[in-house]
């Protein structure tokens, strides 16, 4: 935009160097910004390799330089089997809600049933329901099942979410029918059909959601706060690190350790997929 | 002849029977898929729904439901709680405070990103990332680095606990919620930006106007559909602060009740109360209130973007 405008402007003796402060000035301002925003993940990593007296000073450089932080939080506060229970829940509810949601999806997209436009405004309706209020039933439920004190209880409430279905839904709709007519001329029932022609044409979808819910899974902190605090064993990588800030709170090397851990699988994933997170796809994951 | 004429007759029958088998083995395929789906949007999130308004209206600790309706004592209880009262009172001053912060830094991120900058993409990652990073982890950072004695303190000479005091902890989450969430704010403002054809600026350039009118008289104006948006998902969102509340007084909401948001509050009647009946009527009530903030944007919205 600012190119745009200065690129218009007829040029006029003594112009370069006007622009030229300007630019350095601009790229100063963005540079700074940049740091506010790199310097607490920097200061991190470097309070990680630090021990606790040194872990105080403002100095970027461990002195002396360690890595026992790293081994104590991986070993003796858990974050191996933290790391492993955050790992497994997001492969099973990552895995429901492909499967779901494709399920659904296609139903209500390709489908013709009795009713199919009602059940799709109910499923719709289903994203007003806040998890703040589903709190007190579902604790109360899943205690009446005995469904506390295990996985089972958060994997069931994460099986499939509406947002899911509808955004596979909305994805199934730009197939062309050719694909499923074609099928059908070979005698493919329903299910093949969606199994082996529009399960794979929807890979893009399938990548996406895979993206977002297994972020949303890795970050989350509400549900296991609500079922799992007090249960050591059953601890994801969140719900340990926000425990062993309460328990240790001057234990900063480790606790400096153990944010990078919780970070690191969504940063390699970001690395790995910038393009699609920064090209606006991130609608279904906006945080408060 | 006739006989030709009774097998084109016959013909569209067959078809027409054949049909209807199809469409209802189509039918039963598609309940059959669409069932476990909707099982479990029936079963955790429309029965939740009723059910937390039942459970409203009983006494109903750890143990279960308590022999005999409460009424709405539940609902006077929660409505007279002075606490309450300050969980409302402090959401209210950190949405005020935290949605203008957020949607004027993520507009100020968006446009400076948004020229044909070197390392542009570079800039893009690095200000959206701590949008996606973990709330805790980026919580727990920030409150090492301004811990009483932590390194932002001792570069800068301050002895403030910055997340400890009640006078200083709102401000605090402010400033933090802030800087994670404008980044997604950016994101939907350049989407917005690029929105904009390319020959208005042209027009404002040959009509010599310099880059800070051009934003006030065209880029603002343009955006304004994108600043509604913003106002409706990001207000919306900052009244269910909980992650950061939370990990900063670690669930008890204090000091002093500083860092009581309602969700903090039914989360905290529910688990450290053991009072499920007053948590689910503080639910209701929360939900309301939303509910009726929600209409009342969309009202105003849809008022601006049809005049």
């Amino acid at each position: 935009m600012l190119q745009t405008v200065a690129a218009a402007e007829p040029s006029i003796p003594g112009r370069p160097r006007s622009q030229l402060v300007r630019r350095a000035l601009f790229y100063g301002l963005v540079t700074i910004l940049a740091l506010v925003f790199f310097v607490p993940f920097i200061y991190t990593i470097s309070t990680s390799f630090k021990t606790i007296p040194d872990s105080v000073n403002v100095s970027l450089i461990p002195h002396p330089w360690t890595t026992a932080a790293w081994s104590d939080v991986w070993r003796r506060y858990d974050f191996a089997l933290y790391f492993k229970n955050s790992f497994f829940l997001c492969a099973v509810i990552v895995s429901c809600n492909i499967f779901l949601g494709a399920l659904g999806g296609y139903a209500f997209a390709r489908l013709h049933f009795p009713g199919r436009d009602l059940l799709f405004l109910i499923v719709l309706a289903t994203i007003m329901v806040p998890d703040q209020l589903r709190l007190i039933p579902i604790y109360v439920m899943l205690v009446n099942w005995h469904l506390i004190g295990n996985f089972s209880g958060y994997i069931l409430i994460n099986l499939v979410t509406a947002t899911n279905l509808f955004f596979m839904r909305q994805y199934f709709l730009t197939i062309p029918k050719d694909f499923e007519e074609a099928a059908k001329l070979d005698g493919a029932g329903h299910f093949k059909t969606f199994w082996r022609v529009m399960l794979p044409l929807a890979l893009p979808a399938i990548g996406a959601l895979t993206i977002l819910q297994f972020q949303g899974t890795w970050n989350d902190f509400y549900w296991p706060v609500v079922l799992f605090q007090g249960q050591a064993h059953l601890y994801t990588i969140q719900l340990g690190l926000a425990n062993l800030r309460f328990t240790y709170s001057t234990l900063w090397p480790e606790i400096a350790a153990g944010s990078i851990i919780a970070i690191l699988p969504i940063l390699v994933l970001f690395l790995a997929l910038q393009r699609f997170f920064v090209s606006g796809a991130v609608t279904a994951g906006v945080k408060g | 002849m006739m006989a030709t004429g009774s097998a084109s007759e016959a013909a569209p029958n067959r078809l027409r029977s054949s049909m209807l088998g199809a469409r209802l083995s189509e039918a039963a395929w598609g309940y059959g898929f669409a069932f476990v789906p909707f099982a479990v949007f029936g079963l955790f999130f429309i029965y939740p729904f009723v059910y937390a308004v039942y459970i409203s209206f009983f006494h109903w600790g750890i143990l279960g439901k308590q022999p005999g309706a409460s009424g709405t004592y539940n609902y006077s209880k929660v409505l007279h709680d002075p606490v309450f009262h300050i969980a409302l009172k402090n959401i209210a001053e950190y949405a005020l405070a935290v949605v203008p912060l957020e949607m004027g830094l993520g507009l100020s991120l968006a446009l400076l990103v948004n020229g044909k900058i070197r390392g542009r993409s570079f800039f893009r990652s690095g200000f959206y990332f701590p949008s996606i990073a973990s709330s805790v982890a980026i919580t727990v950072i920030i409150l090492y680095l301004f811990a009483p004695h932590g390194p932002f303190n001792t570069f800068f000479g301050f002895s403030t606990d910055w997340f400890g005091n009640a006078s200083t902890v709102g401000w605090s989450i402010v400033g933090l919620n802030a800087w994670t969430t404008s980044g997604t704010v950016m994101i939907f403002y350049l989407a917005a930006l690029q929105s904009i054809p390319e020959d208005v600026y042209e027009a404002s350039a040959l009509d010599g106007a310099g880059a800070w009118r051009t934003f006030r008289k065209i880029t603002f104006p343009l955006l304004k559909p994108a600043h509604f948006f913003c106002l409706v998902v990001f207000g919306i969102g900052a009244l269910k602060l909980f992650d950061q509340s939370y990990i900063v007084s670690n669930g008890t909401g204090g000091p002093n009740y500083a860092t009581t948001t309602p969700i903090l509050y039914i989360y905290r009647q529910a688990f450290a109360n053991y009072d499920f009946g007053v948590a689910a009527a503080a639910g209701v009530v929360f939900l309301g209130i939303i509910l009726v903030l929600t209409v009342a944007q969309w009202f105003t919205l849809g008022r601006q973007e049809a005049g």
